[in-house]
């Protein structure tokens, strides 16, 4: 009995010893990468930047709690206020790479890629966006990569999907500002669309200031050359002065369709009620923040109960959320590829090169993504979701719309 | 002893009218240059790209120092005529592949014909009112530059352009680019020391302490602010082609009313009325920006409890601060304060 108790101890013991010398060979050979992470926290997205970068940083504890360790890697975010301006990207990007010589960079918006497209080539390092790509950065062999297609894809894949739900070609009306080349960009691009599209027709484009007051007459000459449906992706103020010209006209059959940044809640609470936009639509390729989405939102979830995510479930939750399990899926196949010790942003942009990752691996957050030197996003491949609100309620309209190939504009 | 020390007298007018007087000045002028020469070896890249933006900058500043410190027009275009610097040193090396040497000054001449466009508003105009036409120039400059045939200058898609080239020497590192941006703006303020000191830049003060006297005294009022703006506006877009080749990406968000009023705030924290006060704002300027946004992230990361949110917004509230500090202390900027201290030194012991 006495010999037996020992054995048992011994073994114990051996394993216990066994258990502590793993444990401490883990906790030595733990990889630390640190990651540059653009944020904005002093200029025009100072009021969003908490939500978005409280987002990113959770979704990063969560993928080190769990993945990382496993892999014996820690990543580590380092942020860098931009201010949304290019002339203080590029001043401070040669101290990030000489600093910290990141194998990848969270992006942020225009300015960065701007200040940053020509220079990266060189430096050999990506900058991973989480919004969807411009025209004017549609090159190749691109190192400034997104998960989305461009606006105006988007959009084209929403009129696409909008004229099959009606049964026929549909005239939309396009509603933007010459205030911003982005937001040129955008109406441009669903003009080179429509003019390849038999289902799709440009009734007419309306341009006008980024905060406008009252756009009745010009809605209604819109509505008088036959705009069946408006596609206004800018922002907020816009879809809220359309809005109110169309109830001015008793046109609230015709909808109006919006982008992430300017989704249908935002929208319909600045009109004071969602409900006014009932029966309108948001298009984009990221998850529709609603619980409809399961993947995305039992992951939101998690991270709210486990990690202590103190951001609603919103389109900037959803946004930094898929940004950073974008990012993260890269590293992990590179590491898994070359190891940890050879995690460079060269090897990174070849594993976003040459690997597909899917809708699941990101929890459905992004749709599928496999990139190539043709552009900054997936050319082909790619789908949106549309939102709506149905019966007063957020809900989700359409998953997987395929986003249509449109020629460089 | 940089300075003239008292009981120095001068023998002959150009012995006195010269800009570096003693020889501890030459001294003093030539370790600056040689300091400058050696920032490269001295500091990181950080500091380098910093060095770079503020040398560009520097060029711009200087020209709206002439246009505003010197001549009083009051112009809040800069930025614009920066931009149409940019776009047309981008023109002319993407589609025509000029040299550098050739398209940067083209881009001046642009910017000096766009910018003479709104001097001759000046003849009638004054103060606010000549204010908001200048800031004319900001939208006319925008909008132009996206309704335009893509063909022109890119519309919504920008201009990219590859690297200024020497003798198949690329300035594509932030170092290489140093040099190139430094010969180009010493010879600029060379040129704008030569300017002011002119019978043209007497013309613009003159014009600027009282257009109607000066008219009396003989002086073209109207060529004179006309002029002052084609001169300034010049300077404003061989920064603009600096700009150009050091992001490689002409963008007309890149030149916003914004980044008019910054240089505006440059020369005023420097000193109105100096070539070197506007070289020390935007050095003071851009130095505390930069200052605020490198210390961010450090704090952040030594006291992640405070949240970034909170960090960069103090940085942020720090910056104006310190602006506002300087317009409530020191509102005739710091080349105010430093000639008041160097004639207190030179007549000293008696007060000044």
């Amino acid at each position: 009995m006495k010999e037996k108790m020992n054995i048992r101890r011994l073994v114990i013991s051996a394993m216990a010893g066994v258990a502590l010398a793993a444990g401490s060979t883990a906790a030595k050979a733990e990889k630390t990468i640190t990651l540059a992470a653009f944020a904005d926290y002093t200029g025009p997205y100072a009021d969003i930047m908490p939500l978005l970068q409280g987002s990113r940083d959770k979704a990063v504890e969560w993928w080190n709690d769990t993945v990382g360790k496993e892999m014996g890697v820690s990543l580590k975010l380092k942020i860098y206020d931009t201010r949304y301006d290019t002339a203080q990207t590029a001043s401070l990007w040669p101290g990030i790479k000489s600093e910290l010589n990141p194998p990848a960079i969270f992006g942020l918006g225009g300015p960065d890629v701007a200040a940053l497209q020509q220079r990266l080539p060189d430096d050999k390092v990506p900058s991973l966006m989480g919004t969807a790509a411009y025209g004017f950065a549609w090159k190749e062999n691109p190192w400034i990569l997104n998960p989305r297609a461009t606006y105006a894809h988007e959009a084209s894949a929403f009129l696409q999907w909008y004229a099959k739900q009606k049964g026929g070609a549909v005239k939309v009306g396009l509603v933007g500002s010459e205030a911003s080349p982005a937001y040129v960009d955008m109406i441009k691009g669903v003009e080179a669309f429509a003019e390849k599209s038999s289902d799709i027709e440009v009734a007419g484009v309306l341009l006008t200031t980024v905060q406008p007051a009252d756009l009745t007459s010009q809605v209604r000459r819109l509505v008088k050359k036959g705009a069946e449906v408006m596609v206004i992706q800018t922002n907020t103020s816009m879809v809220v002065a359309v809005k109110r010209a169309l109830q001015a006209l008793g046109r609230s059959d015709i909808p109006v369709m919006t982008s992430s940044h300017n989704g249908l809640p935002a929208s319909g609470r600045a009109l004071g009620d969602v409900k006014q936009m009932e029966g309108d639509f948001e298009a984009y390729g990221m998850a529709i923040p609603s619980p409809e989405s399961v993947d995305a939102y039992n992951f939101y979830t998690m991270l709210k109960d486990k990690y202590g995510l103190n951001v609603p479930w919103n389109v900037l939750s959803v946004q930094g959320i898929a940004q950073t399990l974008f990012t993260v899926k890269a590293l992990e196949k590179t590491i898994k590829r070359v190891g940890a010790d050879n995690v460079t942003g060269e090897e990174v942009r070849k594993t976003l090169m040459t690997e597909k990752i899917t809708s699941e691996e990101m929890n459905g957050f992004y749709s599928s993504l496999s990139f190539n030197e043709g552009g900054p996003f997936p050319t082909e491949g790619m789908s949106i979701n549309i939102g709506t609100i149905k019966d007063g309620k957020y809900a989700v309209a359409a998953t997987g719309i395929p986003v249509p190939a449109i020629e460089k504009w | 002893m940089a300075l003239q020390p008292s009981g120095v007298f001068f023998e002959n007018y150009s012995h006195d009218k010269a800009l570096i007087k003693t020889k501890y000045q030459w001294l003093s002028l030539a370790i600056f240059g040689i300091f400058l020469l050696l920032v490269p070896f001295l500091f990181g890249p950080r500091i380098i790209a910093v060095a770079n933006i503020m040398i560009i900058m520097a060029v711009v500043a200087v020209g709206l120092q002439i246009t505003t410190g010197y001549a009083g027009q009051i112009n809040l275009g800069q930025a614009a005529f920066m931009g149409v610097g940019a776009y047309t040193a981008g023109l002319v090396a993407t589609q025509f592949s000029l040299p550098f040497w050739i398209s940067i000054p083209l881009g001046g001449v642009a910017a000096a014909a766009f910018g003479y466009i709104f001097g001759l508003s000046a003849v009638r105009i004054k103060g606010f009112y000549l204010a908001l036409t200048t800031i004319a120039a900001q939208f006319i400059f925008h909008f132009a530059i996206l309704n335009l045939p893509t063909s022109w200058f890119g519309g919504s898609n920008g201009l990219t352009l590859e690297p200024a080239s020497l003798f198949g020497f690329e300035f594509k590192t932030d170092s290489s680019f140093y040099y190139l941006a430094l010969i180009i703006c010493t010879v600029m303020v060379i040129g704008a020391f030569g300017i002011v000191r002119s019978r043209y830049g007497r013309a613009f003060v003159a014009v600027r302490d009282d257009d109607v006297a000066s008219s009396m005294m003989g002086i073209n009022v109207v060529a004179t602010k006309a002029s002052a703006f084609l001169v300034g506006a010049f300077f404003a877009g061989i920064g603009g082609g600096l700009w150009a080749y050091y992001v490689r990406f002409v963008s007309v968000d890149q030149f916003t009313l914004f980044n008019s009023v910054w240089f505006v705030a440059m020369i005023i924290v420097g000193g109105s009325g100096s070539i070197v006060g506007a070289l020390i704002g935007v050095f003071l300027i851009r130095l505390i920006n930069e200052l605020v946004t490198s210390i961010g992230p450090v704090v952040s990361e030594a006291f992640p409890f405070i949240g970034g949110d909170i960090v960069f917004a103090a940085m942020n509230i720090i910056l104006g601060g310190v602006i506002c500090l300087f317009v409530i202390y020191e509102p005739k900027g710091l080349m105010y304060r430093w000639n008041i201290m160097k004639t207190s030194y030179r007549i000293w012991p008696f007060p000044h």
